[in-house]
């Protein structure tokens, strides 16, 4: 099918992980973005979501989010270490290939970027024998790495076969990160590619990054980057990224709209995508499309 | 002889990290000790000593050290013990200094296991390998025997049994999943200093797989071989595991002569035969087998 490329997130519905992952495969939807909250908040525990997860036929496009990890020190580090192998325990148990670590908002940590490879490196060692990749993230407000290529060169200096570098296109909008860059990747090291849009040009300050992107994203074509959006996929797509797109859209009022009504919003955003911009297949005559 | 390196060389900097110094002992996890113990046994190792408070006996042929482990719950959480094939569960390293080799691991993101030693038994600090197998590091193995320490020997039977046709610890095969090959050569390169061969490298009868040679002395060094799932095949495995020991040889032929005198049976297909540069025995057990490799070395 022309849309298995991309996935939703379990963060843009809200109800039940069993209501979610239904929403999402009867939108025709082949994969979804697992979050550990949906999957320890299982009214029946841990197991019950894996099932849940397994039953529904979806595959498991990655597990997110582990925050912070890297730069801390003494106890605090030890203690991101626990958290970390827990991620990585419900990860592989998800069936997951992905884990999605974040780059680091704490002012406790280091800005010292060979401490913070270091630390990667070691979250990558503790990933392998569960068969986990690591894609690491620039936040747009991280403290230290908040540029797409930044998280890159730390990749880069920490060398290891299973971490590479998540992109999530509402961070390179908001931190204006030159797509030109996109070029300096290798293809086979971007392990996931978030997609959303938001409705407004500028998030200048940090503040108005984060209160946009937990409260106000949108999906791929409804918002004012839709040009950006595409290019971005195009650049990925030219470069040879085959692997997934997941649809990151935190918002307030789709946690309030029917789950069909929202999965029906990801659906058309997976086709345009699908269709318009990576022009995967001819369209169907007469198919719905969005006019832009 | 072991390298003139310093004792307390930087950690992390020298070729030989933990100074890894070959393979103490492999152990197999096995609801049916006896069975694995007579295929044991057909290869020329003999039952040795018995664990004082474990259903454990530690099986012997020169220097290989084969434990076979059939107490409950060894490995925590698991039912490695329900399963009716046996399994490679552990591998247990030589090294410099058993505590530093492992804080070393720890701080690069190796997962500990926990120690289940009882009252004055050896606590053998380990880390998790593949599928759930340990790795031990153990670093009193030349005046001094840990298996004095936890074992029991057998009484009237030699402790240390004669080696059969020069066999020794070549290395293990460890099966991995699919585009997995990087990670794990990391994982060992990282976390113990081997080394990938070029993949053109190939020893023994099977042409699969990548080569990962342990640092230290020539003597005593061995390998791992990652082996991934065959794309060729539509339904493939891609459990990970150790799945096998290989033991090297200087004359294969004569060590399928000597081990065939003993019962064991060898692999003959078109693709798998005895040849002067190794031969596979035929699985028992469900699961178990064992590869001789050429290897010029005593």
């Amino acid at each position: 099918m022309k849309i298995d490329q991309f996935g939703m997130d379990t963060i843009s519905l809200a109800g039940p992980l069993e209501a979610k992952l239904r929403a999402i495969r009867e939108a025709g939807f082949a994969q979804v973005m697992l979050s550990a909250r949906d999957v320890v908040g299982h009214p029946q525990g841990l197991d019950a979501a894996v099932q849940a997860v397994r039953d529904s036929g979806l595959r498991g496009t990655g597990f997110q989010v582990l925050r912070d990890f890297e730069g801390l020190s003494g106890g605090l580090h030890a203690y991101k270490v626990d958290i970390a192998k827990s991620m990585i325990e419900m990860c592989a148990a998800l069936g997951c290939q992905v884990l999605l670590a974040c780059s680091s908002t704490s002012r406790h940590a280091t800005d010292d970027t060979a401490a913070l490879a270091r630390d990667l490196r070691k979250l990558a060692t503790l990933a392998i024998p569960h068969g986990v990749k690591v894609a690491y993230e620039a936040l747009s407000w991280g403290r230290t790495v908040n540029r797409f290529m930044q998280a890159w060169t730390i990749i880069e200096q920490a060398d290891c076969a299973n971490l590479g570098i998540g992109l999530d296109s509402f961070h390179l909008f908001a931190a204006k990160d030159d797509l030109d860059d996109l070029d300096l990747l290798d293809p086979q090291r971007i392990y996931l590619v978030q997609l959303s849009d938001f409705m407004w040009q500028e998030t200048p300050t940090f503040e108005e990054r984060m209160t946009t992107a937990r409260t106000f994203r949108v999906f791929p074509g409804e918002g004012v980057h839709s040009e950006q959006l595409a290019r971005l996929v195009i650049e990925l797509d030219r470069l040879g990224y085959g692997g997934d797109y997941s649809f990151e859209v935190f918002n307030d009022d789709y946690q309030q709209l029917p789950l069909p009504v929202v999965a029906e919003r990801a659906r058309r955003g997976a086709v345009w995508l699908a269709e318009d911009v990576l022009r995967r297949s001819e369209p169907l005559p007469g198919a719905m499309r969005l006019g832009r | 002889m072991r390298e003139k390196t310093p004792e307390r060389e930087a950690i992390g900097e020298a070729p030989n990290p933990l100074g890894l110094d070959g393979i103490e002992y492999i152990e197999y996890s096995t609801s049916r000790p006896q069975a694995l113990g007579q295929v044991l046994e057909t290869m020329g190792f003999k039952p040795v000593s018995r664990h004082r408070s474990r259903e454990v006996l530690l099986y012997r042929q020169g220097g290989m050290n084969i434990v076979v482990n059939a107490h409950a719950g060894v490995v925590r959480g698991s039912t490695a013990t329900d399963e009716p094939a046996p399994a490679i569960r552990a591998l247990a390293l030589r090294v410099r200094d058993a505590r530093v080799a492992y804080e070393r691991a720890l701080e690069l993101g190796a997962w500990d296991v926990p120690m289940h030693a009882q009252v004055m038994e050896l606590n053998i600090p380990g880390i998790h390998g593949p599928g759930g197998a340990h790795l031990y590091f153990v670093d009193r193995y030349k005046d001094f025997s840990i298996y004095s320490v936890d074992f029991v020997p057998i009484p009237g039977v030699d402790p240390n049994p004669p080696v059969v046709a020069g066999l020794h610890y070549f290395g293990l095969v460890q099966y991995i999943g699919r585009d997995r090959t990087d990670d794990w050569t990391d994982f060992y390169g990282r976390l113990f200093g081997f080394l990938r061969l070029p993949d053109e490298t190939r020893f023994g009868i099977l042409p699969k797989g990548t080569l990962l040679q342990s640092p230290g002395d020539l003597r005593t060094h061995f390998y791992l071989q990652l082996i991934e799932p065959d794309p060729a095949t539509l339904v493939y495995d891609e459990e990970e595991k150790f799945q096998r020991i290989g033991f090297g040889t200087r004359d294969v032929p004569a060590a399928v002569v000597a081990l065939r005198q003993q019962g064991v049976e060898f692999v003959d297909t078109d693709h798998v035969k005895v040849t002067p540069q190794g031969a596979l025995t035929r699985g028992v057990l469900q699961s178990v087998s064992f590869e001789l490799v050429h290897d010029e070395r005593p």
